[in-house]
């Protein structure tokens, strides 16, 4: 089970984006966003695919890690693809493929494929920052970002203190499953060896002791913390200090012109050329 | 031959850039019917260890046979019911392996999942809280709110209600009291010598076990830096340090006396009693 679990799992390469300031990254991440909705046409779409290898390759992790972070979601994936198909209806486009009465559309087919590839590369890119980026500089990085939220009274912190224990616990609440399955396949019932309904029985008898378990993990947690003197919205004296230095700058500038070259291909309709 | 595993290596996370070595070429051989103490220093690979020998661990490479079973490294793992049926294990955090809502059910769980009836399973629960010396009154009860010593208990026994012919405890005695701790240590001899079960226990409390034991296997960085005897093992005593484990009191104190009194080559006393005994007979026939 843990061994397939990428989530916060950071991989130390010691590569140039590792060392970016967290919100840097955060930010770079929004701008991947726009820029990966605002490419439509083939050219946009290779010209996302090129930059978004380019800076993979300099995080200096295999390439195999990023393709497994997006593989638990092919179901998904497989699904808007099919949606998409049947859902186009272009009356003065060409035809694809035709089955019976329902003809499969260029159209539909480009729109589905474009999809898929936006999920996919939405996916494994993002989670450069999950990979180049410990989870203590993570929460940092979420709580920089967050800051202009003071204006409307929410404050960052309370929200970033949410946030780093409820990522904390998922592993923690998986090993604790984890340790009960094993104690009950020791006692005879292996959730690999039972039918499909007894399984689901199985995993139902887990929600109590897991739930328990994290209940007893929270109190223990509040009272080590509070032991300590925290107080919850109190200004505290940060160890780490993030700094922000030029390469952070340049890292956030290489997607601005990525987004200004996707804005200016759309906008003059380059990509017309290109599309099928 | 109760458990043989022979150049058995095991990583956590194989074929992952988080890949962890815990067992290394691994050689074990154990007698069954015998009592066995595994020592390490932590992270050492007891537990990894422990988690073999009845499947839930499958080697990476290397070959484990426990009883008539074999399990071979790389290839698919035969149904494990059988094996699980007669190896009982009971887990480093036993407190944490309960699930059901009273502590009845969950000591039947073990024993209605290897196809006994209702009833049996009930007469064998109770059977087992009696030899954990736990009150019958509490198997309504529901075990998250029993103590912590409590829980132990009842997880032990939801382990020897299934009637194992090897049961392998992860440090049983961990958060027990004193005097559960000596009865439970017992028990476990008992179990051994009186029903002819191999018992194999995971101890840091060596000298606990010392006197009990017929051997003793020591882990390092995940292998197997000795196994033998206790009288080997006070032979080598010197070395354990360098395997981070303190030489026990009983062994230095025994080492003392056989060098003052020219015992070597004797049958250790390794219990107090064995040991006060021992001297009181060479000072009196000193005294002569």
């Amino acid at each position: 089970m843990s061994e397939k679990l990428l989530i916060g799992r950071t991989i130390d390469t010691g590569s140039w984006v590792h060392s970016i300031d967290p919100r840097a990254k955060m930010i770079a991440m929004m701008l991947y966003v726009v820029i990966i909705i605002l490419s439509n046409t083939w050219l946009e779409m290779a010209c996302v695919v090129v930059f978004s290898l380019a800076i993979i390759a300099l995080t200096r992790i295999h390439i195999k890690y990023f393709i497994r972070a997006a593989k638990p979601l092919w179901v998904l994936m497989l699904f808007i693809f099919i949606v998409q198909c049947i859902k186009v209806v272009d009356k003065n486009g060409a035809i694809l493929l035709s089955i019976g009465s329902w003809n499969l559309y260029v159209e539909g087919f480009k729109l589905g494929l474009f999809s898929v590839l936006r999920m996919v590369f939405l996916v494994s890119f993002t989670a450069i920052l999950t990979f180049t980026t410990t989870p203590g500089r993570l929460n940092q990085g979420l709580e920089g970002v967050l800051k202009p939220l003071k204006v409307i009274r929410v404050s960052p912190d309370r929200f970033t203190l949410m946030v780093s224990i409820a990522l904390r616990f998922i592993p923690s609440i998986l090993e604790e499953a984890q340790i009960i399955l094993k104690a009950q396949a020791s006692r005879g019932a292996d959730v690999r060896e039972l039918p499909w309904k007894e399984k689901g029985k199985m995993l139902v008898s887990l929600l109590v002791p897991v739930t328990v378990g994290a209940f007893r993990r929270a109190e223990d947690l509040v009272h080590s913390m509070e032991s300590r003197g925290f107080r919850l919205g109190e200004p505290r004296t940060k160890y780490h200090r993030l700094v922000w230095r030029s390469r952070d700058t340049i890292f956030i500038g290489f997607f601005i012109v990525m987004l200004i070259a996707m804005v200016w291909m759309s906008g003059y309709g380059t990509g017309e050329l290109w599309t099928l | 031959m109760a458990i043989t595993f022979e150049k058995v290596n095991y990583e956590y996370d194989a074929n992952s850039m988080w890949s962890q070595a815990a067992l290394q070429g691994v050689n074990l051989h154990l007698e069954s019917g015998i009592l066995v103490g595994i020592a390490g220093a932590t992270g050492s690979g007891k537990s990894t260890l422990l988690q073999m020998f009845n499947g839930i661990l499958k080697p990476t490479s290397g070959t484990v046979q426990v009883l008539d079973i074999t399990l071979k490294g790389g290839e698919k793992a035969p149904k494990l019911h059988q094996l699980r049926k007669r190896v009982g294990l009971v887990f480093q955090f036993p407190e944490q392996q309960l699930f059901e809502d009273t502590v009845e059910k969950d000591l039947c769980f073990g024993p209605i999942n290897f196809g006994c009836s209702v009833d049996e399973a009930k007469e064998r629960a109770r059977k087992a809280m009696e030899k954990m010396g736990l009150d019958l009154s509490l198997l309504s009860r529901n075990p998250f709110q029993l103590s912590g010593g409590q829980m132990r208990k009842v997880a032990i026994a939801s382990v020897l209600a299934m009637d194992p012919e090897i049961v392998v405890l992860d440090e049983p005695t961990a958060t027990l009291d004193p005097v559960s701790r000596a009865e439970l240590i017992q028990l476990l001899h008992r179990l051994c010598q009186e029903e002819g079960r191999t018992v194999i226990i995971v101890t840091h409390r060596m000298d606990e076990l010392l006197p009990f034991a017929n051997q003793w296997v020591i882990l390092h960085e995940g292998r197997t830096v000795f196994q033998g005897t206790v009288k080997a093992l006070i032979e080598q005593a010197d070395q354990m340090e360098s395997y981070g484990i303190v030489i026990p009191q009983s062994i230095r104190y025994w080492r003392a006396i056989s060098e003052k009194f020219g015992l070597s080559g004797e049958d250790p006393c390794l219990s107090a009693e064995a040991m006060s005994k021992r001297i009181a007979e060479l000072v009196s026939a000193e005294d002569v």
